[in-house]
This record gives C-alpha cells, structure tokens and sequence, in this order.
C-alpha cells in the first residue's frame, strides 16, 4: 500500500498540483466557450433572430407613417437672428392680441384653435401647414402663398377689419416673416409632396340625422360652458387676461373664419375639446355642439359689399349658417 | 449454496467521511462567462446612456431659470414676462407697460418698493389706467435677486444703467415688513414718488373684515370643531398638506365646503368642519378667505425637477395629452373664478396630494372630470415636478375677482 502511493506520485504531480491543472484547463475553455456563447448570442440578436428588431422593416415603416410628425423641442431654438425671429414668431401664435395688436379685432389667439402651440395633430398644427403652400384654395379661387394664408387668418379669424389699424398686416409686414419663420422651423424634417398625418382637423362623417343647434344647446351646457362661459363670451383672469376664448359675439372669429363653419368646427370640436379630453365626444355631441356655435351671431363677414343674401350665395354655400334664419333672428348681420 | 444473500448494506466501520470534488459542468460555467460578459457590455452601454443623458440635461438646465444666482435678464424672463411680456409691453387693457414706465425711471426705490408690496388697485401709467393686482414678491425673491432683477428692468427699460445695491432692497425689506399691497398709484406714488402724481384713487375693494359669527368661526371654530385657522393659519396660508386658501375664488371655497358634505372630495377633518356650517355660512367663509392677503409660504419640498415643472405647467405635455396648467389657472397661476382655484404659491406637499387624490378617488368634484384624466396622465415625478414649480411662485394677489358669478 505504502509503495502504491509512492509510485502513484512520482508517476504524477501531487494530486493537488493535477487538480489545480485540471482547474485552468477547465478555465480556460470556459472563458473561451463563454465568449464564444456570447458573441453568437449578440451577433443572433443583432441579425434579428432572437428579437424581431431585424426585421421590422415593413411592419415599423408602416406604424411610423401612422405616427404623427414630431416638430422639434422648444430648447433647440438656435441662437441669433433666426432664433430671436423664431421665438417672435412664437410669441405672435400664442399672444396675437398683444405681439400683433395692430392687425387683431378680437380677444383671440392662433394658438386657441392651433393647439399647442400649432404643434398639435388634429388641431391644424403648422408643421402640417408649412409644407402644404403654395396652394390653390377654393375660397379665394386662387394659388396662394404662406402669407396670403396667414393673411386669410388675420381677416377672419382674427377680426382684422376691427382692429386698429382696420385691417390684416400688409404685405411683407414683420409678422408675417416672423410667423413664417416659426412656421419653418416647427417644420423641420417634414416631408414635402406628401399628405401628411394630422395635418387640418379631422373630417367627421356627417350623421344621417344631421345636425341641430337645438340639441347641442345641452352639449355645451354640459361640457363647454364651464370654461367658455354658459354667455359664450369666455372668462378672464381678475387682471383682466383672456383665458378662455370668445366663441361667439363681438370678440370671437368673424363669419368668414373657417371655424364659422360647422363641418369645420365639428372637427375641432371632436379631435380637441374638451381641453385635454379629445375625441371624448361622439360625432352627434361634436357636430351638434358645432352647430350651436356657429349659429350665433359674430362680427360680420368683410367679403359682405351687397345684401347677406348675395354674400352668403357668394360665398357660404356648405354647412355654414350665415344668411339662413335661426331662432328667428337672420344671421350675417354681426355682433356689436 | 454459499451464496451470500444480500442484506442490508452496513456502512464500513472504517468509513471516513470525504468531501467529493463534483465539477462545476463546463456549460454552466461558458453560460456564466457568457453572461458576466453581457452584463459588462450593458453596464458599459449605460454608462454611456446616463452620461448623455446628464449632459442633455445640464444644457438644457443652463437654457432654462430659475435660480438663485440667475442674472436680471433670467429673471425677468421667470418672474415678468408673463404678464409685463418678453419686451415689456405689458398687456393693454390689463398689464401695465414696463419699456418707458415713469415708475423705472426715477429713483430704484419705486420698482423695489412695488416688487416688495405688489399692487391691488388703480394706476396709471402713461396715459393708461389699470386696475392692477400685482402680487408681491417679497417672499419668493431674495433681496440680491430683487437687487439684480431691478438693475436689469431700469437698465432695459428707462435707460438707467446704475446697478442698484441689495442693502437698499434690505432697508425696505424691513421698513415695509408686513405692509399689504400698495392701494394702487396713489399710495405708491404719494409716498415714494410724488412727481407720478396726479394718481387714481382707489375703488372701494372689498376688505377682508368678516361679520363676528364667520370670524368667531375662523377663529374659534363650533362647539369644539376645529377653527379654520387653527389648520390654515391666521391668514389662510396653511402649512405642508394644509392648503393655502387666502386668495383663493369664493365660490369655490364654498363648492369644496359641500363637496366634502356630499363626500365627492373625502376628508374625515374637513367633513366634520363642514357638516357642522350652514350653507350661508360657508358661503361667507369663501368670501372672507377670497378677500385674504397672505405672503407664500410655500416652498419646493418635494424634490421635484424645478424645470420639467415649469414646463408641464406653462406649456403642458401634449404628447400625454396634459394642457398646460395656466391654460385653465389662468396666465400667472391665479385662477380664474369661480371654477379654477389659483395655484400659485400653492404648498407642494398639498398639491401632490391633490393630484393623487384625483387619481384614487378621494376627490371626485371636478367639474366635467377635467382633472382626472389629467392627474392620470401625469407620473409621479411629475407630480412632484408641478407641485414643487407652483410654490416657486408669487402668491394670488386677492382680490374681488372680476370673473366671479360672471
């Protein structure tokens, strides 16, 4: 037995020196395999045959053309000439009254109806606008440019006829430089040529029973009225700041707006209103609600020169309620 | 048939116990490698991640107020330009102008003396009069930032470039200690600039003086209930959870009188309060607070992200369908009556809860819901963000609300 051992280790290294051989062999192949594992694992991962990351080509292109626009951050407005015209721009769409006082009639703001600072899908955002002109519009029968869009906004939306100076900006004015290049600038990587998702406000289906101002009455009641007034004149602040916007009368868009039409509204209404509590209206509440707006008297439409007959021949035909009779009362004639 | 049966196997005498040396298999241990190696790649990963994320947010820090050693212009930009605007127009009609105000122009005393006091009541400026209700910055500005902010305006605005010191600021800091806002410019100007005269005189507004039974109630409570002002404070300012209520719309105090009747907003506290007030009283209950002047005593104390709040409350987060707080609080956070209560100066640990509560129920007397959705929507640290930003401003200047009963 003695001599067994003692063979047994001069034949071989200690028993402990042979197990600590057999450790680093065994070490090193599973350092080895290890990183072998891995590399084959992250190599699968990243060809897309463990995760569906690979081939998501179709599938992701598809999803992002659903996805809305992404206008850039407000904190990556550049320094210097641009970004100060930019940031003018910015202040004009969310204060009009006060950064464009000259040109503006009522107590509005683009970015009332243009949500979010026009940033907003399915309110109209500008991003969506700015790729869209030139372009022909039916309402002028004419191609028209960035500007005489904007331009469109100050005498109806904006009530430019009431303003100081009785009218829109003119030509090449500031405002419209620095509303445009606010404009641009929300548009940053917007493609051109191409339809793009949330652009205007959504088109709603027209319900089969129509629309009635009658039925909409309790719709505002119960979910506009808290903020824009049971009056629809909106509320201010006890310094006297506008907070909620004029929706009808002598401070609110004129007849010519594009909001004066119900289909418009309608749209608006669904996608954005309440505030915060978009598309929680059904259709029937959004057109009703619409038409108990617009079937208010509000300042007179400016493209009016004859009779409200001859303008409303001229120019309301659709869902607009100027020149019909409603409650009684003709409307077209404007509030005072 | 010597054939051993098999029996029961008895351990050998001689057994020493050993320790087998079994292998780790060399699949677990690649497995492990394989792993301890990915788990190196990601922290690596990461690391990179959290550093561009901190150099994002630093940039993005710089580009934005509000802090203590924030020059003028950064002040200005925080605490004026939202109502006064970015180029000091003001607002016609509401705000009055900055850019050649007479009130810059002539010794620093006059605008420091206005950031101390605020203003609640006619003044004219030019030839316009505004019936203004400034609150007063004394509490959320301190006497080097009010030094600065005012160096700035009367440099920008009236041309006058001498920088004013903080121990002038400090000197009437303490003369003016406890004083309410100046009643509009005839106060301010008798006092501190009579050349600005003429002035108009101020309108009978309505005082904070309640008939004895509503003050017996504010001050002593009923029958062992609580007093108002044993929570909120003598002056309505509350403290941590307790909200701040001086200031805030009469009809709307009263509304969360009922509420916590009906047990649409639950509080055990206030329902008790409430149960034990006639509907008349808790009407005159809003009315007193409504017309109460307090200074903040609110303070970031929730760790929030000063500047996130900020933006969620002046801009919203559309993205998670949030408006912007001032959409509905009004411009500068201070309401508009008789709906939307002021949130200005608001306690954050008070609005936190709030915001909470609309989420799990315990209040539930929005109107229309609007707040729960909006409560939803918000995370957390945003909660936090929002509370912490509200306290950061001036408090509602109280007054008899325009808006109200409208």
């Amino acid at each position: 037995m003695i001599e067994d051992d003692r063979l047994r280790a001069e034949a071989h290294d200690s028993p402990r020196q042979e197990a600590a051989g057999r450790g680093v062999r065994r070490g090193v192949v599973a350092l080895g395999g290890g990183a072998a594992l891995f590399v084959l694992a992250s190599a699968a991962f990243d060809l897309g045959w463990l995760s569906d990351r690979g081939e998501p080509a179709e599938q992701g292109a598809a999803q992002q053309a659903m996805q809305p626009f992404l206008p850039p951050e407000g904190h990556t407005i550049p320094e210097g000439p641009a970004g100060d015209a930019i940031k003018r721009g910015e202040a004009i769409f969310m204060n009009t009254r006060i950064n464009a006082n000259d040109f503006v009639g009522n107590d509005l703001s683009c970015s009332n109806c243009h949500l979010d600072g026009g940033r907003r899908a399915d309110s109209a955002p500008m991003w969506a606008a700015w790729v869209s002109y030139p372009a022909y519009r039916k309402k002028n029968k004419q191609i028209n440019t960035m500007e005489d869009r904007i331009k469109g906004c100050f005498t109806y939306s904006m009530n430019a006829q009431n303003s100081p100076t009785g009218g829109p900006p003119p030509a090449g004015h500031d405002v419209y430089k620095d509303l445009q290049t606010y404009m641009h600038w929300l548009a940053t990587g917007a493609p051109t040529g191409t339809k793009m998702v949330g652009a205007g406000y959504p088109e709603l289906d027209k319900p089969d029973g129509g629309y009635d101002p009658a039925r909409g009455k309790p719709v505002y009641d119960a979910k506009c009225a808290a903020c824009h007034g049971a009056d629809g004149q909106g509320q201010r602040d006890l310094n006297g700041r506008l907070v909620f916007p004029p929706l009808w009368g002598p401070d609110s868009y004129n007849w010519g707006a594009g909001m004066a039409r119900v289909n418009t509204a309608a749209g608006f209404i669904k996608a954005n209103m309440p505030l915060g509590q978009g598309n929680s209206l059904t259709d029937q509440q959004a057109w009703d609600a619409a038409a108990f707006i617009d079937s208010q008297e509000r300042p007179r439409d400016p493209r009016q020169k004859g009779s409200i007959a001859d303008n409303a021949k001229a120019n309301h035909g659709g869902d607009s309620y100027y020149g019909k009779v409603v409650g009684g009362r003709l409307l077209g004639a404007g509030a005072r | 048939m010597t054939e051993k049966i098999p029996g029961p196997s008895w351990p050998s005498e001689a057994f020493e116990p050993y320790e087998t040396m079994r292998p780790i298999p060399l699949g677990v241990l690649m497995i492990a490698v394989a792993l301890a190696l990915w788990g190196g790649v990601l922290l690596f990963d990461n690391s990179e991640a959290v550093a561009i994320g901190q150099a994002e947010r630093a940039e993005v820090l710089a580009d934005q107020p509000v802090r203590s050693d924030a020059d003028g212009a950064t002040l200005f930009a925080a605490r004026c330009a939202t109502c006064h605007q970015p180029n000091g127009s003001g607002v016609s009609g509401a705000i009055p102008p900055l850019a050649g105000s007479p009130f810059l122009a002539g010794r620093p005393e006059v605008p420091i003396a206005i950031l101390l006091r605020g203003i609640d009541g006619p003044i004219r400026v030019g030839n316009a009069v505004y019936d203004g209700h400034m609150p007063s910055f004394a509490s959320v500005l301190s006497d080097e930032e009010i030094a600065r902010l005012v160096s700035h305006v009367r440099e920008r605005f009236a041309a006058r470039p001498e920088p004013v010191a903080p121990v002038i600021v400090a000197r009437l800091r303490s003369e003016l200690a406890g004083r309410p806002a100046w009643r509009g410019g005839q106060e301010l100007a008798g006092r501190m600039a009579p050349e600005l005269v003429p002035q108009p005189s101020p309108a009978l507004t309505g005082s904070s003086k309640a008939d004895p039974a509503t003050m017996r109630l504010v001050t002593e409570g009923r029958n062992g209930s609580w007093a108002c002002a044993s929570c909120h404070g003598a002056l309505g300012q509350g403290s941590e959870t307790v909200p701040r209520i001086a200031g805030l719309p009469a009809a709307y105090i009263a509304r969360q009188l009922d509420s916590y009747v009906s047990g649409s907003r639950r509080n055990e506290s206030m329902a008790v309060v409430a149960r034990s007030l006639t509907r008349q009283e808790r009407v005159a209950l809003g009315d007193y607070y409504a017309l109460l002047r307090a200074p903040s005593t609110a303070h970031p104390s929730l760790g929030g992200d000063i500047d996130r709040g900020r933006k969620l409350v002046l801009e919203g987060d559309w993205d998670r369908d949030i408006p912007a707080c001032v959409s509905c609080h009004g411009p500068s956070a201070f309401g508009v009556a008789p709906g939307f209560p002021g949130l200005a100066a608001q306690h954050p640990a008070y609005t936190a809860s709030q915001l909470t509560a609309w989420i799990s129920g315990e209040r539930d007397n929005a109107r229309q819901k609007l707040m729960n959705g909006i409560a939803r929507s918000l995370d957390d640290a945003d909660r936090r963000a929002v509370a912490d930003y509200l306290a950061t401003l001036p408090p509602v200047p109280a007054a008899a609300t325009k808006g109200e009963g409208r």
